[in-house]
């Protein structure tokens, strides 16, 4: 028997340890402390990266405590696990209790209850009970809300309240941070992360995903259209944008220009426009014309290559620029003919006829640079994400709830006096804004007192 | 640029109305408090206009984009919440000690845009999103409050001294009582804490929009969760701890450096995504 006893006081000894309010104060205060080592320590960082910060000592020293990785370490997941499981406990222990009392108000008050409100009043008036009964309830009803009457020997009693929701914002709150806790859980277990670099006209359906230690197929192919960059009038790079297509089955199945911050989905993943870059050596397209307009060519330099002119010579482009003094985009040729030193000269893009100046038996023109890129995705797929935005939503609508709405309570008591007459007591009680709460309190007393009978 | 120009005229009204309130507080004079009043209604239209302006006025560059983007925006966004909070928190409360300790802090703040790049900058492409803007809002109104809760901390923290070895009289005179100190500290702190949890929401989306995690614990959002978590046990404890007075007013002061240091500080010594005080 005593065996028993003692079990049950180790249970509830552990049950009130899961409950305390001081065990969350404590562990959101270390969650904050963590926090803020983390951010001291820089995460995940590449070793090469530690070594210019910490001596080797150090290193093994932070690695073992997983302080380079904190919020993947054992020893997070376990605060988080505490965390959630004192306020799963904290929640069974409170939450039946406010629906007791919230589904059986307290609808007569009593001589106990009334000591226990700090807004009280009490006047006389002549009348009948009943009649006063219902005059009270008609005028409760208007300037606050309509009230129950209860009969309990010879008194009567009128209980009227509001917001009663506010009870459950709390709990609102706390369910959110579960749920979004669900959402994270979801889209870690079920979900990945990658990147996939394609070259313009290529295509991915493999992605690499944890750093390239493990792939996922994604069952279609994706293919990089095209990529280019726009920018402002300063040069200052305005947006990046791929043109993809999702191939399934061989088949197109979607086409969307991506940017960033405006990614393509496809069947639960998701490719985001991340970063960009030159995929091999660019070429540009020269047109070679007679001055008299006629027999037009084009040829296409790569770099450090000569090109031969039949007729005429040989050229190669040796610098390019965006902006050439002003005047757009340039080309710098080397041109070559039998018999005569190289000669080297821009080429405009936006004066095509600008090369005729060298009044030569061919100009000429700049046609464009032709760059390949690769486009830089990120690939993600995250079913729990939705899950995470209705957490969200709840924990915004519980906050809001649990701040700015209270529960007002009005009780009227209504009994015959000694002297005949009816001795009226009017009290009220709110679980937040007090302030507010006397403030209207008094003005109902002035309205419950000026009532006609 | 014309914005500029506003913005420097609301650092000067600030700068007045600081002065006065701060004399009014010592001189006694209700009268000069009075006129700051009426300039911090003046820096709440001149700032309001000038915001609009720069709006238009980006338009008209060809950039068009909100103006709470940088540095810059968002200080001089974060003055505009403070003062409005304020003047919203005077009118209610029907005092004007307050401003002593409050728009001293929107005119440090606008002396400190001064003295940062405010040309209208074009948004390099991870910024441009309406979840970015309904992010820096949602936060810096957040953060109004906290500093109106800060500021009334420090009221609270004087009047509960002098009250402590009895002495009457003194600039706390003028204060609203303690308990009217302690519970707009409370107050003030309910307002700012369903905004800034709404500011990392939408930071949370934003990001996952523009890189497909809503959150990476870089340090600019750890810190904001920082932020959070500091008043969210301030909230706890008292609730249930019945923390309230001097301990209230002492973490409401610790929650505002914490947001401070989240805007400021995380730029200044740490690195991170986050697009202030960078470029
Ligand atoms: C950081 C996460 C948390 C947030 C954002 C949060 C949010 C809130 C909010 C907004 C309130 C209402 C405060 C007020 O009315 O002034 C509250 C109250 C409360 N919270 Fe939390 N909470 C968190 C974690 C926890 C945890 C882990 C527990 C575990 C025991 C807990 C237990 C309580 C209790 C018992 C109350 C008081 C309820 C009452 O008024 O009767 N909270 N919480």
């Amino acid at each position: 028997m005593a065996e028993g006893k003692r079990n049950e006081s180790l249970m509830d000894r552990v049950w009130k340890f899961f409950i305390s309010l001081k065990l969350a104060i404590f562990v959101i205060i270390v969650l904050a402390i963590i926090s803020i080592i983390g951010t001291i320590i820089e995460q995940n960082q590449p070793l090469e990266k530690y070594r210019q910060l910490y001596s080797d000592g150090t290193i093994r020293v932070l690695e073992g405590l997983g302080l380079f990785d904190m919020y993947h370490s054992w020893w997070f997941l376990l605060l988080l696990v505490l965390f959630t499981v004192n306020l799963i406990c904290c929640t069974v222990d409170r939450l039946p209790r406010v629906v007791k009392v919230v589904r059986n108000p307290k609808t007569t008050l009593d001589g106990n209850l009334e000591k226990t409100l700090g807004l009280v009043d009490r006047w006389k008036r002549k009348g009948e009970l009943k009649a006063l009964a219902a005059t009270y309830q008609e005028a409760l009803g208007g300037a606050f809300a309509r009230p129950r009457v209860t009969e309990n020997e010879g008194t009567l009693h009128l209980y009227a309240e509001k917001g009663v929701i506010s009870r459950f914002g709390v709990y609102v709150t706390h369910l959110s941070i579960i749920i979004i806790f669900l959402g994270a859980i979801i889209g870690n277990v079920f979900g990945f992360k990658g990147y996939a670099n394609i070259v313009e006209g290529q295509s991915a359906s493999v992605i690499p995903t944890r750093g390239g230690t493990n792939h996922v197929d994604l069952g279609f192919a994706v293919r990089c259209n095209k990529f280019w960059v726009e920018y402002y009038p300063n040069g200052q790079p305005k947006e990046y944008s791929s043109d993809l297509s999702v191939i399934e089955n061989g088949r197109e199945v979607l086409r969307k220009t991506i940017e960033v911050n405006d990614p393509l989905q496809y069947k639960g993943v998701w490719f985001y426009q991340s970063s960009y870059g030159p995929a091999g050596a660019s070429t540009v397209t020269v047109a070679v014309r007679d001055p008299d307009g006629g027999g037009g060519e084009t040829v296409t330099l790569s770099p450090g290559r000569k090109k031969e002119i039949a007729g005429y010579g040989t050229i190669s482009a040796v610098d390019y620029q965006g902006n050439f003094q002003g005047l757009g985009p340039a080309l710098l040729v080397v041109l070559e003919k039998p018999g005569n030193q190289p000669a080297q000269f821009w080429l405009l893009k936006s004066y095509p006829e600008f090369d005729r100046q060298r009044r030569d038996s061919r100009y000429l023109s700049f046609a464009g640079l032709n760059e390949i890129f690769y486009t830089g995705l990120q690939v993600a797929k995250d079913p729990g994400v939705n899950i995470v935005w209705v957490g969200c939503t709840l924990m915004v609508v519980g906050i809001m709830i649990a701040f700015f709405l209270s529960h007002q309570r009005l009780w009227i008591r209504l009994s015959r006096g000694g002297d005949g007459r009816v001795e009226v007591v009017l009290a009220g009680s709110t679980n937040k804004n007090r302030l507010v709460f006397e403030k209207k309190f008094e003005k109902i007393q002035a309205d419950m007192k000026a009532v006609k009978a | 640029m014309l914005n500029v120009r506003l913005f420097d005229i609301t650092t000067l009204l600030f700068g007045v109305a600081s002065v006065n309130y701060v004399t009014a507080l010592y001189g006694k004079k209700e009268t000069i408090a009075r006129i700051g009043t009426w300039i911090c209604i003046a820096a709440a239209v001149v700032s309001t206009a000038a915001i609009g302006v720069r709006w238009a006025e980006s338009y008209r560059m060809g950039i068009g984009r909100i103006p709470v983007t940088n540095l810059y925006e968002s200080l001089v966004f974060f003055a505009w919440s403070v003062n409005l909070f304020y003047l919203a928190v005077e009118w209610k409360y029907k005092n004007r000690t307050l401003g002593a300790f409050v728009i001293p802090i929107a005119f440090g703040t606008m002396l400190f845009a001064w003295t940062n790049e405010s040309s209208i900058q074009p948004l390099v492409p991870a910024l441009q999103s309406y979840w970015l803007h309904a992010h820096v809002i949602t936060c810096f109104v957040g953060y109004a409050a906290f500093a109106v809760s800060a500021g009334v901390a420090v009221m609270y923290l004087m009047k509960a001294k002098r009250e402590e070895r009895k002495l009457t009289g003194g600039v706390v005179a003028l204060f609203p009582s303690t308990k009217i100190l302690d519970d707009l500290i409370y107050k003030a702190i309910i307002w700012g804490f369903p905004f800034l949890t709404a500011g990392i929401i939408t930071g949370a989306a934003w990001a996952n929009y523009a890189w497909g995690t809503y959150w990476s614990w870089d340090p600019k959002e750890t810190w904001s969760l920082i932020v959070w978590l500091v008043y969210a046990a301030f909230l706890h404890a008292r609730v249930t701890r019945g923390w309230h007075g001097r301990r209230a007013a002492i973490l409401s002061i610790v929650g505002f450096l914490a947001t401070l240091f989240c805007y400021l500080g995380v730029n200044l010594v740490l690195s991170g995504l986050h697009s202030y005080g960078g470029a």
